[in-house]
């Protein structure tokens, strides 16, 4: 039998300690994938690639070069199941192998740790690994209840696939990758209007980020999707409790399911509905939770 | 009296490791696709890095600064046709801003939050339970004696 695919995870501060329900679907998924998940050891915050960031870029660079040096101890690559995680380590690993003298003066911090950054491994968000390594045809031979009834509308976020030159996962004006993940479990892809549009998370303003919030909700809405599929637990959380906002400030309602793509791979690899935690969401129609019911049987 | 500093480019430069904003001629491509410039009455990117260029750093490197407005949606780093990388000036601004302590509170509170705990969530009895309930590996303690000397923020502040 040939040696199945490794890599280590990197779930980040969002998923395992607000939102464990994404890390319980997507280790459900691997496992089905025949793909091994190699947990490390020492991993801390990426750090966060906004607010960290713009503290102090060197700071940011050299915790993020931290947690990389972790995974080329061991030899393997960094699988991130968080936009904002990939930010970090994905710019950080691209800056560090790219620029020498950023290198060593990131290598000289990291040396008082007994660390080093080598430029050893990639980082790759979790998504491009089910199309790259997996491919569309083995998820769907992993499907055991297909999503047939489900139509499901979907947002990128922005730093899944931008800059383009790092991340390099998909043409950012006109993606498809969620659209073919999303196809492969035999679910409907529902395009709409605002699905490159920004979530507006790393806006810091109080006005700004719910008017975007609104276009985005209004666009989802016009196409009348079962649920609003996603891959990063930020926007999840923006979504999520982001409807329960608009009532208070727009005073309109907003009742669209939001889930991690990951959770609906799971429900259709024959997953149960404990496993993938949706009773935890905050926005959920009763339409919606009949149609889970109805596949999870 | 508006006062002009071309001097501030270097520094600009020193903070970036580059001179790429240099090459900014004012176009506007970064304008057109700037979800905070769509949504606001006066964010703009081009003002921002005409402002960077002719040194008019007490407008930017102050308190309640307009380039917090950034969503960091990376569309600018995309459409310059010049390579300026809009965002990242405006991350070095941000960077600047924190060397006088004049960030905003929530900066703050992330920086704290990694600094004590090594994650930007903090560990409630609520995701304790839920992880397992879902048998996940229950979250241990973070090296966070490691980060200080990786952030040593005052060290470099000085």
């Amino acid at each position: 039998m040939p040696e199945k695919k490794k890599a280590a995870p990197f779930f980040g501060c969002m998923i395992q300690a607000k939102y464990p329900q994404f890390e319980s679907a997507v280790r459900f998924s691997f496992d089905k994938l025949g793909y091994k998940l190699v947990d490390l050891d020492g991993f801390t915050c990426c750090p966060d690639p906004i607010y960290f960031q713009a503290f102090d870029k060197l700071s940011w660079l050299s915790v993020a070069a931290r947690n990389i040096a972790i995974a080329e101890e061991a030899g393997l690559d960094l699988i991130t199941a968080c936009s904002g995680c990939t930010s970090s380590l994905s710019e950080t690993n691209h800056l560090l192998k790219t620029d020498e003298e950023l290198r060593e003066r990131v290598n000289e911090r990291l040396a008082k740790i007994g660390k080093k950054f080598k430029g050893t491994i990639r980082v790759r968000h979790i998504a491009t690994v089910l199309r790259d390594d997996i491919g569309y045809e083995k998820i769907a031979a992993s499907v055991i209840r297909p999503l047939t009834s489900m139509n499901v509308a979907f947002h990128y976020g922005c730093h899944l696939l931008k800059p383009v030159e790092i991340m390099n996962v998909d043409d950012p004006q006109h993606p498809e990758l969620l659209e073919q993940l999303v196809k492969a479990i035999g679910a409907n892809p529902i395009s709409h209007r605002q699905r490159i549009l920004c979530c507006g998370k790393g806006c810091l303003d109080d006005d700004l980020p719910p008017k975007m919030m609104f276009d985005i909700l209004t666009s989802v809405e016009n196409e009348s999707p079962d649920c609003l599929c996603l891959i990063c637990p930020t926007c999840f959380d923006q979504y999520d409790m982001g409807q329960i906002r608009m009532k208070k400030i727009f005073d309109r309602k907003f009742e669209i399911p939001v889930v991690y793509y990951f959770q609906l791979l799971a429900l259709a690899q024959g997953a149960d509905s404990k496993t993938i935690g949706l009773q935890w969401h905050r926005t959920k129609t009763k339409e919606f939770m009949e149609k889970v019911a109805a596949l999870s049987g | 009296m508006v006062q002009v500093d071309l001097k501030f480019r270097d520094k600009l430069a020193e903070m970036i490791g580059g001179e790429m904003h240099n090459l900014c001629y004012q176009c506007g491509a970064c304008v057109g696709d700037c979800p905070a410039a769509r949504y606001s009455d006066d964010y703009n990117p081009r003002l921002i890095m005409l402002k960077t260029l002719l040194g008019l750093e007490d407008d930017l490197i102050c308190e309640n600064s307009i380039i917090w407005k950034c969503t960091n949606c990376f569309n600018c780093y995309e459409r310059c046709p010049q390579q300026v990388k809009p965002i990242e000036v405006i991350i070095a601004l941000k960077n600047m801003i924190g060397l006088r302590h004049l960030e905003p509170s929530s900066v703050d509170e992330i920086l704290q939050s990694v600094r004590q705990s090594g994650r930007t969530v903090l560990v409630n009895e609520t995701v304790i339970r839920r992880r397992e309930e879902l048998n996940l590996p229950p979250l241990k303690d973070l090296p966070v004696k490691e980060l200080e000397i990786l952030i040593h923020a005052e060290e470099d502040k000085e």
